[in-house]
């Protein structure tokens, strides 16, 4: 999180020209640590500063025992997980008198022994703590690939009223498995699942990531604007951003 | 290191794993698959999991089966993975992986992702070390100093240190020539990270009546480090970023300021003079006090010389952004 230096002085000259919204990769709402009250008060500060319209992060835990992976760490999908996180996302909501919305992550394997797959859980997550959900196409396709599920069963799941934004990128197939790499263009098949989500949400905005190798402006632009045609409506515009763990 | 190269030792490594090399790592029981073979098709089932493991999980407990897991991830690559027994209590398999192929993948890309954030910290040391043996140092570094922020920014904070008493070095390596680069690295690392500042102009301080000059204490820019070194590494860095691939300088003493005050960052090399002069200015030491103490540095000179010289730097300074703000008494 950019609270000082350079990086602040960069955000805050593109604050006067554009709208912000905040995402980020720190929250650890799923943590079974203690809530970092000294990280969402700087968020909170950080969201004034901005005004941004919300603030995102993803339904994951990044560390435990005071460590930090800086990586976005599957939860077990259970009714105990399900209480701790809806408890502290009302905690953050209310420091951070924004609305919180949750991404869907890419992952690599699951807990057993979990009753309730990812789909449910997020469902039942973003009514139980009234937050926003951010849901990334790509980590739809990502996670279905991985473990063999149905991305459209994961679609149908959601409660698209409480969606505030939808993340397409690249990715990394290795054969075996796919990483959320965020390089290269978008595959088709998340193009087509980004067209039937955006059905499914009745229109929101939506956002490429690409984190390395960005090509030109131009290129990168060209890329973000392939939503179109799935998107529907004539004049949504796409954005395209970058984030880093 | 680039977000390709990652990617590409990826792949590397995900080979590696399909293959039971990592001494104690317990060999497949159900595959028993041998070096060459491809990653193994094994279904778990959902319910699995929750059975108590020898002493693995205390508990399906959230808490237990985190600390379990983060154990698992930051473990260096050269540790033994946990059995493919072990992972089968706690994670499931996919279509085409196993629990524990998949689990590895977050080992390697919490060692990938740290390696890849000192590189860019470090981009002239790992190009003097060369790839592997930075990468080498990396880890090691890794293993010693677990992130325990939230914030990657000040995670490289340590490497001059570790550097120069830690770090496994091979070969040539010069020991007190990475703790300088290094150092100088760093420097330029929290340069960027600290607040900018107007910077104090000659016209700002044509204003000041003569008389007071003695009294003024000049406060440095707040992104301003300054810094000896047993190397010529602000030469050497100089050279690595206009692209040469310079070798390892002779030992000579020598010395940097790193600052910004807008988004450029600025390396000045210095004299002993020089650093003196600067030295107590930053401290807060007055105009008068400060020209005092390096008038000693000075003393094979006329006092006209020094006086010449010393102003001459000063304006130069004041010209190149160092200073944020002027006080007196």
């Amino acid at each position: 999180m950019a609270t000082a230096g350079r990086p602040l002085e960069y955000l805050d000259a593109i604050a006067e020209r554009y709208p912000i919204v905040m995402h980020g990769v720190s929250l650890s709402i799923g943590s079974t640590d203690p809530i970092d009250r000294s990280y969402v008060a700087d968020l909170r500060a950080l969201r004034d500063r901005t005004g941004a319209l919300w603030v995102s992060d993803h339904l994951c835990w990044t560390g435990v025992a005071g460590r930090n992976t800086h990586d976005l760490l599957p939860m077990p999908y259970t009714e105990e997980a399900l209480a701790h996180v809806a408890d502290r996302v009302r905690y953050v909501q209310d420091i951070l008198g924004a609305p919180l919305a949750l991404e869907n992550p890419s992952t690599y394997v699951e807990f057993g022994g979990a009753p309730m797959r990812e789909w449910e859980f997020l469902a039942r997550l973003a009514v139980e703590a009234d937050c926003a959900i951010l849901l990334d196409v790509n980590n739809v396709y990502v996670s279905a690939y991985n473990h063999g599920f149905d991305p459209h069963a994961y679609l149908a799941a959601i409660p698209f009223d409480r969606v505030v934004q939808m993340h397409v990128a690249g990715h990394t197939n290795h054969g075996t498995h796919v990483i959320d790499s965020h390089i290269g263009p978008v595959i088709d098949d998340v193009w087509r699942l980004l067209g039937d989500a955006y059905r499914l949400s009745g229109g929101t905005s939506v956002l490429l990531e690409w984190d390395a190798e960005i090509p030109s402006f131009e290129e990168t632009h060209a890329e973000a604007l392939r939503a179109k045609p799935f998107v529907g409506r004539p004049g949504t515009d796409a954005v395209v951003a970058s984030h880093h763990p | 290191m680039t977000r390709r190269a990652i990617v590409e030792s990826l792949v590397e490594h995900e080979r590696a794993s399909a293959t039971p090399v990592v001494h104690g790592r317990v060999p497949h029981p159900s595959t028993g698959r041998s070096s060459d073979a491809d990653f193994v098709t094994r279904h778990v089932p959902e319910t699995q999991g929750e059975t108590q493991g020898e002493g693995l999980l205390d508990d399906g407990s959230l808490r237990a089966r985190q600390e379990w897991f983060a154990r698992a991830v930051m473990s260096p690559e050269t540790m033994p993975a946990p059995s493919v027994s072990e992972t089968d209590r706690v994670l499931t398999g996919g279509p085409q992986l196993s629990s524990l192929d998949r689990l590895e993948v977050y080992r390697r890309a919490y060692h990938g992702r740290l390696v890849e954030c000192l590189a860019d910290d470090y981009p002239a040391l790992q190009a003097s070390l060369g790839d592997p043996a930075f990468e080498r140092i990396a880890r090691a570094y890794i293993a010693r100093h677990p992130s325990t922020s939230p914030n990657l920014n000040a995670y490289g904070r340590r490497m001059a240190q570790f550097c120069e008493r830690e770090a496994p070095l091979e070969g040539p390596a010069v020991r007190p020539f990475l703790t300088d680069l290094a150092s100088l690295e760093w420097a330029i690392v929290e340069v960027i990270h600290a607040p900018g500042a107007e910077p104090l102009t000659l016209a700002g301080l044509s204003d000041v009546p003569i008389e007071q000059w003695a009294d003024a204490r000049l406060a440095t820019t707040p992104a301003f480090r300054m810094l000896r070194f047993q190397y010529p590494v602000n030469l050497y860095f100089q050279a690595f970023r206009e692209g040469r691939r310079p070798a390892v300088p002779e030992a000579a003493a020598s010395a940097a300021a790193v600052y910004r005050n807008t988004r450029t960052i600025w390396r000045m090399d210095l004299s002993d003079p020089m650093f003196d002069l600067l030295g107590s200015l930053a401290s807060g030491d007055t105009l008068g006090t400060s020209l005092e103490r390096a008038a000693a540095a000075f003393a094979d000179v006329g006092e006209e010389v020094a006086v010449a010289r010393v102003m001459a730097w000063f304006r130069e300074w004041v010209q190149s952004g160092l200073f944020s703000g002027v006080s007196f008494g």
